[in-house]
């Protein structure tokens, strides 16, 4: 009897004990979790209507952008998901897509969709589709209205000269002290303003067999990052901005301690002009950026959501990825957090709308946006982004000149490449 | 208590054996599955080439660590983690003294102040790192309007602008964090000396100076030992402070971020692997110098 006892008791504690973990199990496969960075993190309002209109929670996963890639490094490595879907930015396609560690995602998404994602193709690795841009990221000059009109200057700049001339001014006036906005940090915000100068520059980093183009001083590159030394020289860029991240440069715009955002996020002139979060949001106004050939050019940052190979419920996040992409979805992420919709469709029917702040300037910039690599963002990508800002940053302390810089950057993208 | 003597086996005997290993297994185990596995896996690791984006995993020898010499990222990273371990470890060392001999003068409110010194240690490194970085800040940071308000300088200076004065501020962040550890060590040494030694001393004639030379450091060598040791490993694995106050800027770059850029930027892992290999060799080296130096000179006692 006291066996028997023994026996029911422990089958029963043994029940209660595993209970919970099938409950669990059960609830997962409803739940889709997402790995987001802060700027794309649904608010409320928008997870529980991902809820009602899908049948699936959501499960919210905010990390920095940095750490996202470290996350998803060590979870692949270890052949775990950090989540069922997760941010993929375009400077990781080529490290992703080598290691195959995304579900390829061709034949899963409406086709008219795709033709109303012209970024869509930078999240292309080996032909397959690794991911669905829903951040529409493109650099555009963002500069202040206000600032460039005490200092009589009538209109936005149109060649990196005009903009020299128009800081000089504006410095010569008195209206701020440092009126480009430019970071030479050793981080990405730097290397992506160099590659934005390089475009306005009329060049490009690399050929079609990835040999540098920027070490010849009549190179773009080389006179894109003259053009950065000269500014700081002349005391047009802040001597601190060799310790300030891209992010930082936009809180000194919105406190309108600078004029010029010069690789200003496209999505960020929707925070620009929020009177609740920047103290120049009647003054805020974006131009082509500057080209010194006559055509403006610009380069797509987009981000993007991907399925990990080993996501637990890949139909869940597949369904997040596409109702991330329907219309009033893109409007309101654009409204609320400032992500720049991806879908043309959108874009014109905000501008339509009057909900889109320099609505023209943005479609007609949108218009000739470009990938940086034009065969697609090789997997050496990141040791060569870090190349160019440990190059950037030493040439802005004064420690390297800008033909040992440039030097020194190809040195950095052959080894990346080896 | 007479059963338990009439029954208690033997020194030696079998039961002692199994007794003495049941207690070992705990730290066998932990330090086994956390440290020696770990550890020979990456040592057999590092000499393939590991790399997510790239098919299979050959070996390559010795090739991982023959990259090292001629990167001149490496070659910097080795450079400034030099400079750190040198400047921290003389930092810590006469600081943390200082501050021992101090407190164990002081009769009272020494917890007060204990509890005051061991405050940095006990912060997250990169909280700290954080409050630095403010002091740092060129534009309104705490450091320049000190000095501004002194007259010391009359515009702001960038201060992570110049190599070795980066490397000096990112070493002050890292000493002000683990001087207490150094501190607490030697006091504990400092406490153990029996004061009649010092007494004795006095009425031979010693003065201050020679009771400190001749009594007080070789009677805490054995901790200075410790403490320079500790200094040396940690001083070595630098990489919160010089992270968050310079980011992966060549110019602090240690070479505990180049391990961390390499495997998990680049996602090259066995180089990244190599160079910890290597990293731990060189802590290895420094502290068996320590040690082996100490107890020479404390083999007398």
């Amino acid at each position: 009897m006291k066996r028997r006892q023994f026996l029911t008791t422990a089958s029963a504690l043994g029940a209660t004990l595993a209970l919970p973990a099938f409950s669990k199990r059960a609830a997962a496969s409803t739940t889709v979790s997402v790995l987001l960075p802060p700027w794309s993190t649904l608010p409320k309002d928008m997870a529980d209507r991902f809820t009602s209109q899908t049948g699936f929670g959501l499960d919210n996963q905010t990390l920095g952008w940095d750490d996202i890639h470290a996350k998803i490094v060590t979870s692949m490595v270890a052949k775990t998901a950090p989540a069922d879907a997760t941010e993929v930015d375009w400077s990781w396609v080529g490290q992703f897509g080598a290691a195959e560690w995304y579900q390829p995602l061709d034949g899963k998404i409406d086709a008219g969709l795709i033709a109303d994602l012209p970024t869509a193709k930078i999240f292309t690795f080996d032909g397959k589709l690794m991911a669905l841009p829903y951040n529409n990221d493109f650099r555009i000059l963002i500069y202040n209205r206000a600032h460039l009109q005490q200092a009589g200057v009538k209109d936005a700049p149109k060649t990196p000269d005009e903009l020299l001339d128009a800081a000089r001014k504006i410095k010569a006036a008195k209206v701020i002290d440092y009126p480009i906005g430019l970071p030479f940090s050793a981080t990405e915000g730097a290397s992506t303003a160099w590659y934005l100068l390089t475009k306005a520059f009329g060049g490009d980093l690399f050929d079609d067999k990835f040999e540098p183009l920027f070490v010849s001083p009549d190179s773009a590159g080389y006179k894109a990052m003259a053009f950065q030394m000269q500014a700081l020289k002349e005391g047009l860029i802040d001597p601190a901005s060799t310790g300030l991240k891209d992010v930082d440069i936009q809180e000194l715009f919105k406190a309108g301690k600078i004029t010029f955002d010069i690789a200003g996020w496209a999505g960020n002139i929707a925070v620009y002009s929020d009177a609740s979060k920047s103290k120049v949001a009647k003054d805020v106004a974006a131009a082509l950026m500057p080209s010194t050939t006559g055509k403006s050019r610009t380069f797509g940052l987009p981000g993007a959501v991907g399925i990990p190979a080993s996501a637990k419920n890949p139909e869940a996040a597949l369904a997040f990825a596409k109702w991330m992409l329907q219309p009033e979805n893109q409007i309101e992420s654009y409204l609320t957090l400032g992500n720049l919709p991806t879908r043309t469709s959108v874009l014109e029917k905000l501008n339509a709308d009057g909900k889109l702040y320099e609505g023209d300037k943005l479609l007609q910039q949108a218009a000739v946006v470009e990938p940086l690599f034009a065969q697609g963002t090789p997997g050496w990508y990141p040791q060569f982004s870090s190349a160019v800002a440990t190059a950037l940053n030493q040439a802005a302390k004064g420690q390297a000149t800008v033909d040992q810089a440039v030097k020194q950057i190809a040195d950095g993208a052959k080894a990346a490449q080896q | 208590m007479s059963h338990f003597e009439q029954t208690k086996p033997a020194p030696g005997t079998r039961h002692d054996v199994w007794l003495g290993l049941g207690f070992a297994i705990p730290i066998i185990v932990i330090m086994g599955g956390l440290v020696f596995v770990p550890l020979a896996s990456t040592l057999w690791d590092s000499l393939f080439r590991i790399d997510p984006m790239r098919p299979g995993t050959p070996f390559v020898g010795l090739q991982n660590y023959a990259g090292f010499l001629t990167d001149p990222a490496i070659r910097q990273g080795w450079y400034n983690t030099f400079v750190y371990v040198v400047l921290a470890v003389i930092l810590e060392t006469v600081g943390g003294l200082g501050a021992a001999l101090l407190l164990s003068r002081i009769k009272y409110g020494r917890r007060w102040l204990l509890a005051a010194l061991v405050l940095p240690w006990c912060l997250p490194p990169v909280v700290n790192a954080i409050a630095w970085l403010w002091i740092y800040n060129p534009s309104y940071g705490l450091l320049n309007g000190a000095l501004h308000a002194m007259g010391l300088i009359d515009q702001n200076i960038v201060w992570f602008n110049s190599r070795s004065t980066a490397l000096f501020l990112v070493t002050v962040v890292h000493v002000w964090r683990m001087m207490p550890l150094t501190a607490i060590i030697l006091l504990a040494a400092l406490q153990s000396i029996p004061q009649d030694l010092y007494e004795a001393a006095k009425l031979d004639g010693a003065g201050p100076i020679k009771c400190f030379r001749m009594i007080t450091l070789p009677l805490i060598a054995g901790g200075l030992a410790i403490a320079l040791s500790q200094s040396t490993v940690f001083a070595l694995n630098l990489f919160d402070e010089a992270w968050v106050l310079a980011g992966p800027s060549l110019d602090t770059r240690t070479v505990i971020i180049q391990v961390y850029m390499s495997a998990f930027q680049n996602l090259h892992f066995s180089q990244g692997m190599a160079l910890s290999v290597l990293t731990m060799i060189v802590s290895l080296i420094i502290s068996a110098l320590y040690v082996m130096r100490v107890y020479r000179e404390t083999s007398y006692d």
